[in-house]
């Protein structure tokens, strides 16, 4: 093992590592069954910063929208869930439908810092997009939910957002005649459930996908798509910013958990993992498409515009043992700081509009 | 100072045998484990290997084999030994698609 601590030879030095790394151990040690050893620094050589060409080639767009094997896309799943999405009848004031918080006019968010529940109560975070959510690895800015299906049924059964409990609900639905055959046609085998009914509006929300932008005609070799200034901004983004680090791939985001600094009280993702240090007040990272659209910014909605994003990771944020290790002051120029949010503004597509269904009655 | 000399005794003595033994090692470049699914014996380790560019935070939530490892620095390893037969999931906290296997066998 190459680049092991240098050993010491006086029995000092040995008592000083040992214990330093003892008190390692000791604070991630496991319980019992497992036991944690040293962390050793390794040589991990020297690498050649990787190409302009081989890192735009990981920025491709896919040709095709995954669905899961247990919920496989069909026209009439997606059209169901369409009218589902839409429906106000959902919630149990019929007044809010998952398009009032997660509008296609507002880039799939709502435009609002938070978002409001139930009886028009503000909630705690900013209501995420749903563009691109066929690509998700887990959900919600707290990852409490695995799957879109879960997802789906959380926020209408949510006291504080739609409030209605999926037995009255279904009830509802089964009450209104043209729903039926919808669900009919959708699942010939399972008919009208609830667990139906987030498959249908699961298998909707995948087939909301960001469409092509300036950014992608780049990425397939048209130089002329996007500015000289967005080009040299996504040099940043991938380079002495490290937003990629997080914000990675065509959707940019690999879904991970990060505290950016932000200096709010909800712990997030630390509600869940609780015994992990570097999950407290961490969030999952969002992607960027549609970003410009996006606005306010963060999972707390504190942030007005990308301006003000870029600053709060230029500064780095409040420094607490849980803020990611990837978080620093950067040092950026202003003129590194105005290439970044051209770049990100090329992430905006010219989306076609969304017809509102006509609703069963 | 004597106890602080024997305690170090004690856990160089430990983390010897770990060094000695060609541990199978497990990587994590590109947000990626090089093995999903992992055999080995009980009372053997595993070498968690931070050869990625950003810091991951390895852990189990398996029941009676919980460990956290806290942030892996990139060019850093850790060994992790398994003493109790099982199989016991392992994740990285920050990274949900990281999800991988490890039998521990008698």
């Amino acid at each position: 093992m190459p680049g092991l601590f240098p050993r010491r030879s006086n029995l000092f030095g040995t008592v000083v590592v040992a214990a330093s790394i003892g008190a390692i151990s000791f604070a991630s040690i496991g319980l019992g069954a497992v036991v944690v050893g040293e962390t050793r620094r390794i040589d991990l050589g020297s690498k050649a910063a990787p190409g302009i060409d081989s890192i735009k080639s990981q920025y491709k767009r896919p040709a095709t929208i995954p669905f899961p094997k247990e919920n496989p896309y069909t026209p009439e799943k997606a059209a169901l869930g369409k009218k589902l999405y839409f429906d106000t009848r959902l919630s149990v004031s019929m007044a809010q439908s998952c398009a009032s918080c997660h509008s296609p006019g507002f880039g799939w968010g709502d435009g609002l810092a938070v978002g409001v529940g139930h009886g028009m109560a503000k909630l705690g975070r900013h209501s995420p997009t749903i563009v691109n959510a066929a690509w998700g690895a887990i959900f919600m800015w707290d990852g409490r939910l695995a799957t879109l299906e879960e997802q789906a049924l959380g926020p209408i059964e949510a006291a504080g957002e739609m409030n209605m409990p999926l037995n009255q609900l279904m009830d509802r639905l089964g009450s209104i005649s043209e729903y039926k055959p919808l669900f009919a046609a959708a699942f010939p085998s399972e008919g009208m459930s609830a667990k139906t009914l987030a498959k249908a509006i699961a298998t909707y929300e995948r087939t909301v996908v960001s469409e092509r932008a300036p950014f992608d005609a780049w990425i397939e070799g048209n130089e002329k798509a996007i500015s000289e200034e967005a080009k040299r901004g996504f040099a940043v983004f991938n380079g002495k910013a490290m937003c990629s680090a997080c914000h990675e791939g065509w959707n940019f985001t690999n879904d991970g958990f990060q505290d950016i600094g932000l200096p709010s009280k909800d712990i997030g993702r630390g509600e869940f993992v609780p015994g992990v240090v570097k999950m407290q007040h961490a969030f999952k990272t969002p992607g960027l498409r549609e970003i410009e659209r996006r606005s306010p910014y963060m999972h707390d909605g504190s942030l007005d515009t990308l301006e003000a994003v870029v600053e709060h990771y230029d500064h780095g944020g409040v420094d607490r043992p849980s803020r990611s290790d990837l978080m620093k002051p950067l040092g950026l120029s202003a003129q590194e700081k105005a290439d970044l949010v051209a770049f990100m503004k090329t992430l905006t597509s010219n989306l076609s509009p969304t017809a509102v269904p006509v609703l069963p009655r | 100072m004597h106890k602080t000399i024997a305690f170090a005794l004690v856990v160089l003595t430990g983390f010897s045998a770990g060094a000695l033994a060609a541990n199978q090692m497990v990587y994590q470049k590109g947000r990626v484990f090089s093995s999903e699914n992992v055999s080995i014996k009980k009372g053997d380790a595993l070498t968690f290997v931070n050869d990625d560019s950003i810091p991951h935070n390895l852990m189990s939530a398996t029941k009676g084999s919980e460990f956290n490892l806290g942030s892996q620095a990139p060019g850093t390893s850790t060994d992790v030994t398994f003493k109790e037969a099982g199989d016991i999931q392992v994740i990285c906290a920050i990274h949900p698609r990281m999800k991988m296997m490890v039998k521990v066998t008698d």
